[in-house]
C-alpha cells in the first residue's frame, strides 16, 4: 500500500512539474508579451506603437502641440463669445481647476505615463531577451526607447514641475524607470532633471552609430528595402534629435555649457548638410506649394496620418463661427512681424510669408495646411524639435552676456530672408522664438523658463505676469487621489 | 486483508462417509436483501485461507470445504460482509445467502464529490438534503430549495431584476470573501461557490436549468475540513449535487410533473394616481413659467387644464398592469430505468417551460439524459450523458418604463391605436417629449437566446480489493449559446437618427468547451476493529476554453421584416467583437481520515493546485486543512445513556483559496494601435498590464461545531461558530496615473468574518413506524465582517462613492463590507425646511460635508433564518417555512430618488406617493421630507437609512402520497401530489420599490409524481 502511494506521489509531482508548460496559456485574441517580444519585429512594432501613440490628441496630436499648451503660451486671441471659447477662456486665464481642464490635464498626464510604461516594458524585455537583433538595431531600439521615456518625462516636468530656476528642489513628479505595480515616489525637479539627462546621455551613446550621422535623414526608403526601420530618421528620435533634446533640457535646467555644446554640435552637423535650411524657392515669392514646416530643418517630427486635422480643427478660417486659433493682430503687426530693429520683425520674413495668410483684417495660420502632393511625407509631420531652436539655444547659452549670441540669431535670420539685428535683447530673442516655433507647443515653456510675462497682446498690461499660479499646473487628481 | 477460510457442503449434495481429510461442497445463491435479485461476483472465501470462489451470473456458487468446522465469508463491495459458520451439519442453510447494502450507504453519508464519508465520522461542517426534502419546500430549482433548507446558503435577492427567470442570481455560502470591483471588471462573481455535479465541476446556470426531479441529493460543504479537497476553488464553499442513478429491476417508468402559476407582486410600488401626480407637478412648479413670459404662462396653464380635464373625465391609468401577465409554468420529467446487477440503464427526458410574470419572458429547457452502469467483477464503468437545449426570450421594454409613465395619460388614442408619444411638445417649445412604453413594446423587437450543449461524464472504477479502489473520471462539456436582439427602426431610441441608421440587430455567439479528468485511489479499512483508516489520493486537471463572437447591424427600414439580411450595413466605426479565455488547472490532492473506536476522529486534506490564471511567479499553491472530532456518545461512560444518539463536537482549520478571476490577469497583453499606421508600418501598444506576482486569494477558515441528536431522535441540532480570514484579498485597484495604467489587479489587505449558524429540529411527535411525524425547524445565522490592512488602496472607490448620488459602501480598515456610510441627519429643521446634519464631532450644521460620513447602518442583518414546521400523517404532509430577518438596515433608495432628488427631468416620471405628502412647507413644519423642489439636491444622509426587518412566507406546501393499496388499484406503482406556494406574503418594516426592471413573483405550483 505504501508503495502505491509513493508511486502516486512521484507520478503526481512529475505530472505537476511538466504541467507548468501546459498551464502557461497564451491568449489568441490578444498578443501576449511573451509572444510579441519573441522576435525582433515585435520590438520594432512596439517601439513604433509608442511613436504612433504620441500623435494622440491628448499629447502632441493636439494638446501639447497646437492646442492646450499653446493657449497657455498666449499664442492665440481668445474670443469673447463664451459659448464658443468657454473652456479656452478659462485656460487663458489659467483656471486649471475647472472640471474640464482637470479632466483634460488628467488625460494628458495618464497618456504620457502610459507611454512611459510602454517604454519601460520594452526596455525591460530588451534587457532579458534572447532575440538576436540584426545590425545595430538593438542599440538603436534601446536608445530611442530611452530617449522617448526621457522626452515624455521632460514634458511632464515642464508642465507640472516648478519654475526650475526658482525652485529646483520642489517635489513634483515621479520618474519611472521600471514597470511596477506599486507607485513610485514623487521626486524633486532636480532629481527628475538628473534622470532625464542620464537617460538622454545613455541614449546618445547607444545611438552613436545612427545612420543619420552619415547618410542624413533619408526621407524615403528604397523600393526594395525589406524594412523601413532604419530610414526616415527625422521621424525617429535619432542621434541628433537626442542631442537637440539635451540642448533643450540643458537650457531648461540652467546648464548653459551643456546647452551650448549640444546645440552647436547639431548646428555643425546641419551645416554639413544633414539638416539643410529650407530651399528659398519653396518659400519666397508666391510658391504654389510651399514647404511650410521647413521640413528639411526638422530634427525630429512625429508622423501623423491625418495631420490635416490640426489645420482643419483649429486654424482653418472656414471654421468661423466656430473658434479659429490665430495671433493677435496688433501683436503680429507691432512686435512679431513689424516694429523694425527693436523687435527684429519684418513682413519679408519667410516665416510670415509662407505661414500667414490674410483674410479680411485678420491673418490666419497655415503652417499645418497640406502640401499639394497628398502623399508627401511633409503632410504627416508634426515638428517636435527643429534646427532654428538650436540656433536660438546656442545664442542664449553661449555666454551669460546675451549679446554674445547675436551671431547665431543672425545666422538663422539670414536663412529667413530678414536682415541682421544689431543688438540682442531678451525680448528680441523671445520674438525670434515665437517666429520660429509658433504652433509647436514650446512658447509656454519658454515663458516659464525665463519667468517673463506671457505675450498674449502687444499691450503689456494685458499680459499675465509671471507667477506660479500661471506656470505651475496642479498635479492631476488621478495622481493625488490614488 | 487476508482471511481464514472454511468450507461446507450443501444439504442436497451427497457426501462420502470418510471423515478424515474428505471434502464437502457447499452450493447456493447469494441475493440482495433489498430486492431479492442475485448478486454477481460476490467473493465466497474460506476464512483464513486463500481458497474461494465468486458467484456467477445467476448469483450461484459452489465451494469445496474440508469436512470440518469452519467459517465462510461472503463479501461484496458496498455490502456488509456475511460470515457464516459451517458446523458440518448446517449445509442446507447455505443455499440462500442474503446480503444487505452497507449501513453507511443507507445512513447519512457526506458526499464530497471526491470521496464519501459517514456523517458520524466526518469532522467537517456540511449539510446533506435528499430529493424529498428539496421537493417538499419548492419545485422551481435546487438552489431555491436549498435557500429554504440551509441558513448559510444565500441567494441574493436582486432589487433590479426581481424574479426574472433568465437572470442568474448571486449566491453565497457563509458570506462574501471578495471585495467589489471584481465582478464589474471581469464578469465573474468572485463570491460564487463551487458547484459539483456528479463529481465534475459545473456552472451555476447548469444547476439552475437542472430538472429537480433528476436530483438524488445535494450536499453543502462549508468549512475548511470539508472543502479543502477542492483546494484553490473552495473558499466560497462547495455545493455537491448527485443525480439519481438508475435502480435495478424490471423496466420502470416514472413521470414527474410540476404545474405552476406565478403572479407579479406589485405591493412594493406606491405610485401616485393621476390627481396626486398633477398636484405634485403643480407644487413643483412645472406649470409656472420662470421667464415671466405671459404667452409661455398661458401655454402652461392650458397644458395643465388639458390634463386636469382628462383627470375629471376619469383618466387614471394603471400602467403597471400592462407588461405583466400570469405566468404558467410547466415542467415534466420522464425516466425509464432498469437492468440487473451487471448492467443498469436509465433514460430520461425533461422539459421545462417557465413563463415569467412579464410578457415575452420565457425560459424553455429540454434535457435528455442516458445513464449507463456496467459492472463486471471488480470493474465498474458508468457513463452519464446529458444533452440540453435552451430557448430564452426577454421583454424588450423594462418594467421601469411603465412605472415612469404618468397616470394622467391614456394608453390608447381615440381610435384605439397606440401613439408613439404620450406627450409631444409643439414646435418651438423647449420641452421633453414623453415616449409611450406601449409603443416600443408593440413593435417587432426581440431579445432571445438559445443554447445547445452536452455533457458526458465517464467514470471507471476498479475495486482492487475490498479496501482499495481505483477510479478514473473524464468529463467533457460542450456548450454553444447564441444571443440575438433586434430593435425595430420605429423604436423611439432612433428618433433623431438618419433613416439608414435606424434599427439595430446584434448577434453574440458563445462557444465553450470544458474538459476535466481525475484519477484517484481510495482506501478504507478498519484495523483491529478499532482503527478506521480512510485515504484518498489523486490527480486532477481541467481545461476551460470560451470564445465569444459578436457583431451588430443597423439600417432597417421596416418594422415587420426583421431578418438581418434586411440591414443596410454595420454601425459606423463598429468592428466585430471577439474575445476568448482559456483557463487551465492541474492539481494533486490527498485526503486522510482516522477514527479510533468511532470516538476520536481526525481528518486532513492537502492539495497542490496550479492554475494558468496566476503568474509564473506564483503558479502553484498549497491548500491544507485539519479537522478533528469527538463522538462523546460513543464513550464508555455514555454507554448506559441512551438519551443521546449523537453527541459530537468537532473543529477544523484550513486555507482554501479562490480562483474565480479573469484568465489573463497575470500577464501583460498588447494590441495594435489600429487608429493609425505610418511609414514604418503597424505598431502595437500595451493593452492590459499583468501582475505576474499576483498571489492567490486565500481564506483561512476556522470552524467549531457540535451535532446533537437526542431524546429518541426527537431533537436534532447543529451548531457552528466560524471565523474566516481572507488574506490577501485580490482586488482591482485604481492606481495613480503615473503608473501608466488606471487600475491594476493586485493583492490588497484582508477581510475578517465571524459568524455562527444553527439548525434545530424538534419533533414533538415522532412515530416513524406509524408514519406520523411532526417537526418544528428553526435555523438562524449571523455574521460580521470587517476589512483590515487595506490602507488607502481603495481611496478612489471611496472618493467616487462619496461624490456620487448612489453608493453607500466604503472601504476602510475596521469597516464592514456591508456597512452603510452616510452623514448623520438630525432631520428637517422646522423653521427653515433645511436638513440639519450632525458632524463627526457631534455638532450640528446645515452644510453637508461628505467628510462627516460615519457608519449609520449595516445591510447585513443581526440574525436571519427560517422557522418552519412540517407534519407527516400517513401519506399526508403539510409544511410551512417563514423567513425572518432582523437587525439590518437599508438605504431607502425609493425615498431618496422618488421622493426627494426629483429633478427637472425626473418630474416627468410618475413618482412615489410619499413625494406629495409629508413634505416640509410653512404649514407642515414637522415634515420628514424637505419641501418640494426640482433644483435642490438631497445628499445621502441617515434620514434615508431605515431598519429592514422582515418576515416572508417563503414556502407553504401540502402533499399526499397515495397508499400502495390505492396505487395498485389504479394500476400504478406509486403516486404522490403536492401543492407548493412560494413567497406567499411579505411583511417588512420598510417600504422600498423592489423589482425595478422586472417585478417579483408569487408562485403556486402543483406537482405530481407517478411511477408505473
Amino acid at each position: 500500500m505504501k508503495r502505491i502511494f509513493a508511486y502516486m506521489i512521484t507520478v503526481a509531482l512529475f505530472a505537476l512539474t511538466s504541467c507548468d508548460a501546459w498551464l502557461n496559456v497564451k491568449p489568441y485574441d490578444k498578443m501576449s508579451e511573451e509572444e510579441l517580444l519573441s522576435t525582433e519585429a515585435g520590438f520594432i512594432k512596439l517601439l513604433n506603437g509608442i511613436y504612433i501613440e504620441l500623435n494622440s490628441d491628448m499629447l502632441y496630436g493636439a494638446a501639447l502641440s497646437v492646442e492646450m499648451v499653446e493657449i497657455m503660451g498666449g499664442a492665440y486671441v481668445i474670443g469673447t463669445d463664451n459659448s464658443v471659447w468657454g473652456n479656452y477662456a478659462d485656460l487663458a486665464a489659467y483656471k486649471y481647476q475647472t472640471d474640464y481642464w482637470r479632466a483634460r490635464l488628467n488625460e494628458t498626464w495618464n497618456k504620457a505615463y502610459a507611454l512611459i510604461l510602454n517604454c519601460n516594458l520594452l526596455l525591460e524585455n530588451l534587457e532579458k531577451t534572447a532575440v538576436k537583433f540584426s545590425g545595430d538595431n538593438y542599440r538603436v531600439i534601446k536608445g530611442e526607447a530611452l530617449a522617448l521615456r526621457a522626452m515624455l518625462h521632460f514634458d511632464m516636468l515642464r508642465l507640472f514641475g516648478p519654475v526650475y530656476s526658482h525652485n529646483p528642489q520642489a517635489v513634483k513628479i515621479p520618474y519611472y524607470k521600471r514597470y511596477s505595480v506599486t507607485p513610485n515616489a514623487l521626486l524633486t525637479a532636480a532629481e527628475v532633471a538628473a534622470e532625464i539627462t542620464n537617460d538622454l546621455q545613455e541614449a546618445r551613446i547607444l545611438l552613436a552609430n545612427d545612420p543619420v550621422r552619415t547618410s542624413g535623414t533619408m526621407t524615403s526608403a528604397p523600393a526594395d528595402a525589406t524594412s523601413t526601420f532604419m530610414y526616415y530618421r527625422n521621424l525617429r528620435l535619432n542621434y541628433f534629435a537626442v542631442t537637440a533634446l539635451l540642448a533643450r533640457s540643458g537650457l531648461y535646467f540652467g546648464d548653459m555649457e551643456a546647452a551650448y555644446d549640444y546645440s552647436t554640435e547639431v548646428i555643425q552637423a546641419a551645416s554639413e548638410g544633414i539638416f539643410p535650411f529650407v530651399e528659398k524657392s519653396l518659400v519666397i515669392g508666391s510658391p504654389d506649394d510651399p514647404d511650410r514646416i521647413f521640413s528639411s530643418e526638422v530634427i525630429f517630427a512625429l508622423s501623423h496620418s491625418q495631420r490635416n486635422k490640426l489645420f482643419k480643427g483649429y486654424y482653418d478660417p472656414s471654421r468661423i463661427p466656430n473658434y479659429v486659433f490665430r495671433m493677435d493682430n496688433d501683436l503680429m503687426s507691432n512686435l512679431i512681424y513689424g516694429g523694425g530693429a527693436s523687435t527684429g520683425g519684418h513682413q519679408d520674413d519667410y516665416r510670415y510669408r509662407v505661414n500667414w495668410v490674410a483674410t479680411g483684417a485678420n491673418r490666419y495660420f497655415y503652417k499645418y495646411s497640406d502640401m499639394v502632393d497628398a502623399g508627401s511625407i511633409q503632410n504627416t509631420m508634426i515638428p517636435m524639435i527643429r534646427l532654428g531652436e538650436m540656433y536660438l539655444i546656442a545664442a542664449e547659452s553661449r555666454s551669460t552676456d546675451l549679446a554674445a549670441g547675436i551671431g547665431y540669431v543672425n545666422q538663422l535670420r539670414s536663412h529667413r530672408g530678414v536682415s541682421n539685428i544689431t543688438s540682442l535683447t531678451r525680448d528680441i530673442l523671445q520674438y525670434e522664438y515665437i517666429r520660429e516655433m509658433y504652433g509647436e507647443g514650446q512658447l509656454f515653456f519658454m515663458y516659464k523658463r525665463m519667468f517673463t510675462p506671457v505675450l498674449f497682446s502687444s499691450v503689456s498690461s494685458r499680459n499675465p505676469s509671471p507667477s506660479d499660479a500661471v506656470f505651475v499646473l496642479p498635479l492631476p487628481s488621478s495622481e493625488t487621489d490614488n | 486483508m487476508r482471511r481464514y477460510l472454511l468450507i461446507l457442503i450443501l444439504a442436497f449434495s451427497s457426501w462420502t462417509a470418510s471423515a478424515q481429510g474428505s471434502t464437502a461442497v457447499l452450493k447456493g445463491t447469494v441475493i440482495d436483501a433489498a430486492d431479492g435479485y442475485p448478486l454477481i461476483g460476490v467473493s465466497v472465501m474460506l476464512n483464513g485461507t486463500k481458497q474461494g470462489t465468486v458467484t456467477d451470473i445467476d448469483g450461484s456458487y459452489e465451494l469445496k470445504v474440508p469436512q470440518d468446522k469452519c467459517e465462510v465469508v461472503f463479501s461484496y463491495v458496498g455490502y456488509d460482509d456475511v460470515i457464516k459458520a459451517y458446523t458440518t451439519k448446517n449445509a442446507s442453510s447455505f443455499s440462500r445467502i442474503v446480503m444487505s447494502a452497507n449501513a453507511e450507504q443507507l445512513a447519512d453519508v457526506v458526499v464530497t464529490g471526491v470521496y464519501e464519508r459517514k456523517k458520524k465520522s466526518f469532522t467537517g461542517a456540511s449539510a446533506t438534503f435528499k430529493t424529498d426534502q428539496l421537493k417538499a419546500v419548492g419545485s422551481s430549482n435546487v438552489l431555491q430549495s436549498l435557500k429554504t433548507l440551509d441558513p448559510s446558503f444565500k441567494m441574493m435577492e436582486s432589487t433590479q431584476f426581481g424574479s426574472n427567470p433568465n437572470v442568474m442570481p448571486d449566491i453565497e455560502i457563509r458570506g462574501k470573501t471578495s471585495v467589489a470591483g471584481i465582478k464589474e471588471e471581469y464578469g465573474t462573481d468572485p463570491n460564487q461557490p463551487l458547484f459539483i455535479l456528479d463529481g465534475f465541476e459545473t456552472t451555476l446556470e447548469t444547476i439552475m436549468n437542472l430538472n429537480m426531479n433528476r436530483v438524488a441529493s445535494v450536499t453543502i460543504l462549508k468549512d475548511a475540513a470539508s472543502t479543502a479537497i477542492y483546494g484553490s476553488k473552495a473558499s466560497n464553499g462547495v455545493v455537491v449535487i448527485e443525480t439519481k442513478a438508475p435502480a435495478r429491476g424490471r423496466l420502470q417508468l416514472s413521470y414527474k410533473g410540476d404545474y405552476g402559476l406565478s403572479l407579479a407582486d406589485l405591493s412594493d410600488y406606491n405610485l401616485m394616481n393621476s390627481r396626486e401626480k398633477l398636484e405634485f407637478e403643480t407644487l413643483a412648479g412645472v406649470y409656472k413659467d420662470n421667464t415671466n413670459d405671459p404667452f409661455a404662462q398661458i401655454r402652461l396653464d392650458n397644458l395643465r387644464n388639458e390634463r386636469l380635464k382628462e383627470i375629471e373625465r376619469g383618466v387614471d391609468t394603471y400602467w403597471l398592469s400592462e407588461p405583466i401577465r400570469p405566468g404558467f409554468t410547466h415542467k415534466h420529467n420522464i425516466y425509464a430505468e432498469g437492468g440487473e446487477d451487471k448492467i443498469r440503464y436509465g433514460i430520461g427526458l425533461s422539459l421545462g417551460n417557465v413563463a415569467g410574470v412579464m410578457k415575452d419572458s420565457d425560459r424553455q429547457t429540454i434535457e435528455g439524459n442516458v445513464d449507463l452502469i456496467y459492472r463486471a467483477g471488480k470493474f465498474q464503468f458508468s457513463n452519464k450523458l446529458s444533452i440540453n437545449w435552451l430557448d430564452v426570450t426577454n421583454p424588450t421594454v423594462s418594467f421601469a418604463e411603465y412605472a415612469y409613465a404618468n397616470p394622467y395619460y391614456r394608453k390608447y388614442n381615440a381610435d384605439g391605436g397606440i401613439d408613439r408619444y404620450l406627450y409631444y411638445p409643439e414646435d418651438g417649445i423647449d420641452d421633453y417629449p414623453v415616449a409611450n412604453p406601449l409603443w416600443n413594446a408593440h413593435l417587432n423587437n426581440w431579445d432571445t437566446a438559445s443554447g445547445f450543449g452536452f455533457t458526458n461524464n465517464f467514470i471507471f472504477e476498479w475495486f482492487v480489493t475490498k479496501e482499495l479502489r481505483f477510479r478514473a473520471k473524464f468529463g467533457l462539456t460542450k456548450q454553444d449559446d447564441d444571443e440575438q436582439t433586434r430593435l425595430s427602426p420605429q423604436h423611439t431610441q432612433f428618433d433623431d437618427m438618419g433613416e439608414t441608421e435606424k434599427g439595430l440587430y446584434t448577434h453574440t455567439q458563445i462557444k465553450e468547451l470544458v474538459y476535466e479528468g481525475d484519477v484517484a485511489v481510495t482506501f478504507g479499512k478498519l484495523f483491529a476493529k478499532k482503527h478506521m483508516v480512510n485515504a484518498v489520493g489523486g490527480f486532477n486537471f481541467s481545461n476551460n476554453h470560451r470564445q465569444i463572437y459578436g457583431y451588430s447591424a443597423t439600417g432597417f427600414t421596416d418594422d415587420q421584416f426583421d431578418a438581418p439580411s434586411f440591414a443596410n450595413g454595420y454601425p459606423v466605426g463598429d468592428s466585430p467583437d471577439y474575445s476568448e479565455s482559456l483557463k487551465r488547472a492541474a492539481s494533486f490532492y490527498i485526503n486522510g481520515g482516522y477514527a479510533y473506536a468511532e470516538r476520536y476522529l481526525i481528518d486532513f486534506n492537502y492539495r497542490l493546485d496550479g492554475a494558468s490564471m496566476f503568474g509564473t511567479g506564483n503558479r502553484f499553491r498549497n491548500t491544507w486543512s485539519v479537522g478533528t472530532g469527538w463522538n462523546i456518545h460513543k464513550e464508555p461512560f455514555m454507554k448506559d445513556n441512551d438519551f443521546f444518539s449523537l453527541l459530537k463536537i468537532r473543529g477544523s482549520i484550513g486555507n482554501p483559496g479562490n480562483q474565480n478571476f479573469s484568465a489573463y490577469q497575470a500577464f501583460s497583453t498588447y494590441k495594435f494601435n489600429g487608429w493609425m499606421t505610418n511609414v514604418f508600418g503597424t505598431g502595437v501598444i500595451l493593452n492590459a498590464l499583468g501582475n505576474a506576482d499576483l498571489a492567490w486569494q486565500e481564506t483561512t477558515n476556522y470552524d467549531i461545531g457540535a451535532d446533537l441528536t437526542f431524546w429518541g431522535e426527537r431533537i436534532n441540532m447543529t451548531l457552528d461558530y466560524y471565523w474566516k480570514h481572507t488574506d490577501p484579498l485580490l482586488a482591482v485597484i485604481t492606481t495613480p496615473g503615473s503608473m501608466g495604467v488606471t487600475s491594476v489587479a493586485m493583492n490588497a489587505g484582508s477581510q475578517k468574518t465571524r459568524g455562527w449558524e444553527t439548525s434545530l429540529r424538534v419533533s414533538p411527535i415522532y412515530r416513524p413506524s406509524e408514519g406520523v411525524i411532526w417537526n418544528i425547524t428553526f435555523n438562524a445565522t449571523s455574521a460580521k465582517s470587517e476589512y483590515a490592512d487595506i490602507g488607502n488602496s481603495f481611496a478612489a472607490l471611496n472618493e467616487s462613492g462619496k461624490s456620487s448620488l448612489v453608493g453607500t459602501t466604503r472601504y476602510y480598515d475596521g469597516g464592514s463590507p456591508t456597512a452603510i456610510w452616510a452623514v448623520r441627519s438630525a432631520g428637517i429643521d422646522p423653521a427653515t425646511g433645511k436638513e440639519l446634519f450632525i458632524k463627526k464631532d457631534g455638532t450640528y450644521s446645515f452644510t453637508y460635508d461628505v467628510n462627516d460620513e460615519v457608519v449609520v447602518g449595516d445591510t447585513q442583518p443581526k440574525v436571519e433564518g427560517l422557522v418552519g414546521t412540517s407534519l407527516y400523517f400517513k401519506g399526508l404532509s403539510v409544511g410551512c417555512y417563514l423567513r425572518y430577518r432582523w437587525g439590518g438596515q437599508v438605504f431607502n433608495s425609493s425615498l431618496f430618488q422618488k421622493v426627494e432628488n426629483i429633478g427637472t427631468q425626473e418630474v416627468y416620471n410618475n413618482q412615489d406617493k410619499r413625494a406629495l405628502y409629508d413634505r416640509w412647507s410653512e404649514n407642515n413644519r414637522d415634515a420628514y421630507f424637505k419641501g418640494i423642489s426640482l433644483v435642490q439636491r438631497t445628499e445621502k444622509s441617515s434620514r434615508f437609512v431605515m431598519d429592514d426587518n422582515s418576515l416572508v412566507g417563503e414556502s407553504f406546501n401540502v402533499g399526499y402520497e397515495f397508499p400502495d393499496k390505492i396505487a395498485r388499484k389504479m394500476r400504478i406503482g406509486a403516486m404522490n401530489v403536492q401543492l407548493t406556494m412560494s413567497d406567499v406574503f411579505r411583511a417588512t418594516s420598510v417600504r422600498v420599490e423592489r423589482g425595478i426592471d422586472y417585478p417579483f413573483a408569487r408562485t403556486v405550483t402543483m406537482s405530481l409524481g407517478i411511477t408505473f
